[in-house]
C-alpha cells in the first residue's frame, strides 16, 4: 500500500484518515452515546408485528388466569432485559392476571425481586403475596427444573422463596404442572432460557400453555426459527422493550411513566450510535480504496 | 528531498518519560476517598438514623461502582495498573460468587439436604421442607456423591482413569435428555414451520364485522424467500456433489444468506453492545453525578 504522506488533495486526506488513531473513535461514540442520553433524546417507535404477537399473546389470556415469568438473566443483561421485565409485569398486572416468578439463573430471582419492588408494588400496591403473585426464587438443574415442572410443580419447588411451602400458597396450592400456567414469558440472556423452555416445557405440554420470550440481541438469533409456531411472541433486545413499551403504555398508561420508559429511552443513544458507525463504516472504505496504489498491484 | 523524509521517517521518536500511571490511579483514589470523606462528614448530624447508614452504604456503592465503571473504561485509553485492578476485581468476585451460589444453590439442598436433613435443617436451611422418602433420597443422593468423589480423583497422582466414568454418565444422560427434545423441538417442529402457503393471503375484518380476504404480497415474498433460502443453504451443506453447475450456484446463492444472516446476527450484536454502554452511562450521569 502507498504511504499515505505521499499522496495529496483529498484522497491523501481519505488515505490519512484510514490511519487514524482508534482513541478518537471510541472518544466518538462515547460521544454519540452521553449527548443523547444527557439531552433525552427520544424518536418514535412503531411496533413491529413480533412486539405486537407478545401483546396479543399476553392481551388474549383470560382475566384472573395465572402466568409464569421465569427471570433467566443477570445483571450482565439487565440494560436490554429489565425494560422488557418491567413492561411484562404491568402489562400482566394491568389484566388482573396472577403471576409466578422463577428463574433458571442465580441472580435471576434478585432480578425478580427488583422487578416487584420497582414496578409491581408501586404501580399495583393492591397486589398482594400469595394470592395475587409468588416468588419462587431459584432453582438449579437449568432444563432440569423444567422437565420435572411439567410432571410436578411440588416437587422443583416444594417452598417459595420465603421458605413458605406452596401447600400453604392460596395461589399455587393447587397447581400440579405447567399446565397451571396460560402463558409462560421467559426473559432470557442465554442458556438456560427460552430456547429450554420451547424445547422441554413447549415440547412436553404443546398445548397447555404458551410461550413468549423477550430476549438480548446475542441469543435472538437461536430463538427466531422458533417464532411464530413455537413461540407466540417474541421482544428482540431494547429494539422490542421499546416497542413493548409503546404498545403498554398505549394501552394500560403507567402511574410513573419512567418506569416504563427504559426502553425507548436507550434508543435514542441507539439511533446516533448507529448512524455514526454507519458513517465509520463508509469512510474506512473510502479511506481503504484512497490508501490504494494506482494502477499498482493490490 | 525524498531521501530525507525517508531518513526522518525512520527516526525513533524521542523517548519521553510519562508519568507513572500507578501514581496517578492511586492519587485518583485518595481524592475520592477524600471527597467520600466530606460526604460522610456531611451525613454525621443524622448518622444515628438506620436510614442514613443505609444511604450511605448505598453511596459507598454507587462510588465503587462508577470508578470499577471509569477503570474498566480506562483500557480504551491503554493498558494502566487502574484497569488491571478493575479486571481482576471482576474475576475474582464472580468466581467467588459463583462458588458460593453452587454451593448453596445445588451442593447443600440437592446433595447434603438428602444425606442428612436434620444437620442441614439445623444449621445451614431452616425452611427445608421434611422429605417423605428420608431413606430412599439418601439413597439415591449416594449415587452422585460417589460421582463426585469419582471425578474429583482427577486430582490424585494415581487412577486418573477414574473420573473418566462420571464424565461418559454426564455425557451419556444429557445426551438422552436432549434428544427427544431437540428431534421434536428442532427438527420436526421446524420443518412443519417451513411447510407454510408460497402466496399468502390476509384476512381483515371492517368494524361492521364483514371479513375480507385479500392478497398479501410481502407474506408471499417471505414465502418465496423462505423456501429458496433453505433450498439454497442445504445445498450449500451438501459435500457428496461437487458444487457446479446448478448445484454451484444454489450454493452460491445458500453463502449469501448465510452472509446476511451472519451480518444480521452480528447487527443485533452490536445493539446489545450499545444498550450495555448506554446503560452504563445513564449509571455514571444519574446516580454517580446526578444529572440527566
Amino acid at each position: 500500500m502507498t504511504n499515505p504522506q505521499y499522496i495529496g488533495g483529498i484522497r491523501g486526506f481519505f488515505a490519512r484518515l484510514g490511519g487514524i488513531d482508534r482513541r478518537w473513535i471510541f472518544l466518538a461514540m462515547g460521544l454519540s452515546i452521553a449527548i443523547p442520553i444527557l439531552l433525552k433524546l427520544r424518536f418514535p417507535e412503531y411496533p413491529g408485528p413480533m412486539a405486537k404477537a407478545t401483546f396479543a399473546a399476553v392481551e388474549s389470556v383470560p382475566e384472573g388466569s395465572t402466568v409464569l415469568l421465569s427471570f433467566d438473566y443477570d445483571p450482565a443483561s439487565a440494560a436490554e432485559l429489565q425494560p422488557m421485565a418491567n413492561a411484562l409485569v404491568h402489562h400482566c398486572a394491568s389484566r388482573n392476571l396472577k403471576i409466578v416468578f422463577m428463574a433458571l439463573w442465580p441472580l435471576g430471582k434478585q432480578q425478580a425481586d427488583r422487578t416487584i419492588e420497582t414496578v409491581l408494588k408501586p404501580l399495583h400496591p393492591g397486589y398482594s403475596e400469595g394470592t395475587d403473585y409468588v416468588q419462587l426464587g431459584f432453582q438449579a438443574g437449568n432444563e432440569g427444573v423444567i422437565k420435572v415442572m411439567a410432571t410436578n410443580l411440588s416437587k422443583q419447588f416444594p417452598n417459595d422463596a420465603n421458605g413458605k411451602p406452596l401447600g400453604d400458597i392460596p395461589l399455587l396450592k393447587n397447581a400440579k404442572d405447567l399446565g397451571e400456567f396460560k402463558l409462560v414469558a421467559s426473559i432470557s440472556a442465554g442458556y438456560p432460557g427460552a430456547k429450554e423452555w420451547v424445547q422441554y416445557g413447549n415440547g412436553a405440554m404443546p398445548d397447555a400453555f404458551e410461550v413468549v420470550s423477550g430476549s438480548t440481541g446475542v441469543q435472538v438469533g437461536q430463538l427466531l426459527p422458533y417464532y411464530p409456531k413455537q413461540m407466540e411472541g417474541l421482544l428482540v433486545a431494547v429494539k422490542g422493550a421499546a416497542e413493548y413499551e409503546m404498545l403498554v403504555e398505549g394501552k394500560y398508561p403507567a402511574a410513573n411513566p419512567e418506569l416504563l420508559g427504559q426502553g425507548r429511552v436507550r434508543m435514542g443513544p441507539q439511533l446516533v450510535a448507529h448512524l455514526l458507525m454507519i458513517a465509520l463504516i463508509v469512510l474506512g472504505n473510502i479511506a481503504m480504496i484512497a490508501g490504494r496504489p494506482r494502477g499498482g498491484a493490490r | 528531498m525524498n531521501e530525507s523524509m525517508t531518513n526522518n521517517a525512520d527516526e525513533k521518536p524521542p523517548v519521553r518519560r510519562r508519568p507513572n500511571l500507578l501514581w496517578f490511579s492511586l492519587a485518583v483514589l485518595g481524592v475520592s476517598l477524600c471527597v467520600l470523606r466530606v460526604a460522610v462528614a456531611a451525613q454525621d448530624g443524622d448518622a444515628a438514623s438506620a436510614e442514613a447508614a443505609r444511604t450511605l452504604w448505598q453511596s459507598i456503592g454507587v462510588w465503587v461502582a462508577a470508578f470499577m465503571t471509569l477503570g474498566i473504561f480506562s483500557f480504551l485509553y491503554k493498558d494502566n495498573p487502574l484497569y488491571k485492578v478493575c479486571e481482576s476485581m471482576l474475576i475474582g468476585v464472580s468466581a467467588a460468587y459463583w462458588m458460593v451460589s453452587a454451593f448453596w444453590s445445588t451442593l447443600v439442598p440437592q446433595l447434603f439436604a438428602k444425606l442428612s436433613p436434620t444437620l442441614v435443617k439445623t444449621y445451614a436451611m431452616p425452611s427445608l421442607t421434611p422429605s417423605e422418602t428420608p431413606e430412599l433420597d439418601f439413597m439415591l443422593a449416594l449415587v452422585p456423591l460417589v460421582l463426585g468423589g469419582m471425578l474429583l480423583w482427577r486430582l490424585a497422582p494415581k487412577g486418573q482413569w477414574i473420573s473418566v466414568w462420571p464424565i461418559a454418565m454426564v455425557i451419556g444422560v444429557t445426551a438422552g435428555l436432549r434428544l427427544v427434545s431437540a428431534l421434536e423441538s428442532d427438527f420436526l417442529a421446524q420443518i412443519s414451520a417451513t411447510m407454510r402457503p408460497l402466496v399468502a393471503f390476509e384476512t381483515t375484518t371492517d368494524p361492521a364485522g364483514v371479513a375480507t380476504r385479500s392478497f398479501d404480497f410481502w407474506g408471499t415474498v417471505g414465502g418465496f424467500v423462505g423456501v429458496i433460502g433453505v433450498l439454497s443453504v442445504l445445498s450449500y451443506f451438501l459435500f457428496s456433489v461437487e458444487h457446479k453447475g446448478v448445484v454451484g450456484k444454489s450454493a452460491r446463492l445458500g453463502i449469501w444468506f448465510l452472509m446476511i444472516t451472519f451480518g444480521g446476527a452480528f447487527g443485533l450484536t452490536v445493539m446489545g453492545r450499545i444498550t450495555l454502554l448506554a446503560q452504563r452511562f445513564e449509571f455514571l450521569f444519574k446516580d454517580w453525578l446526578g444529572i440527566g
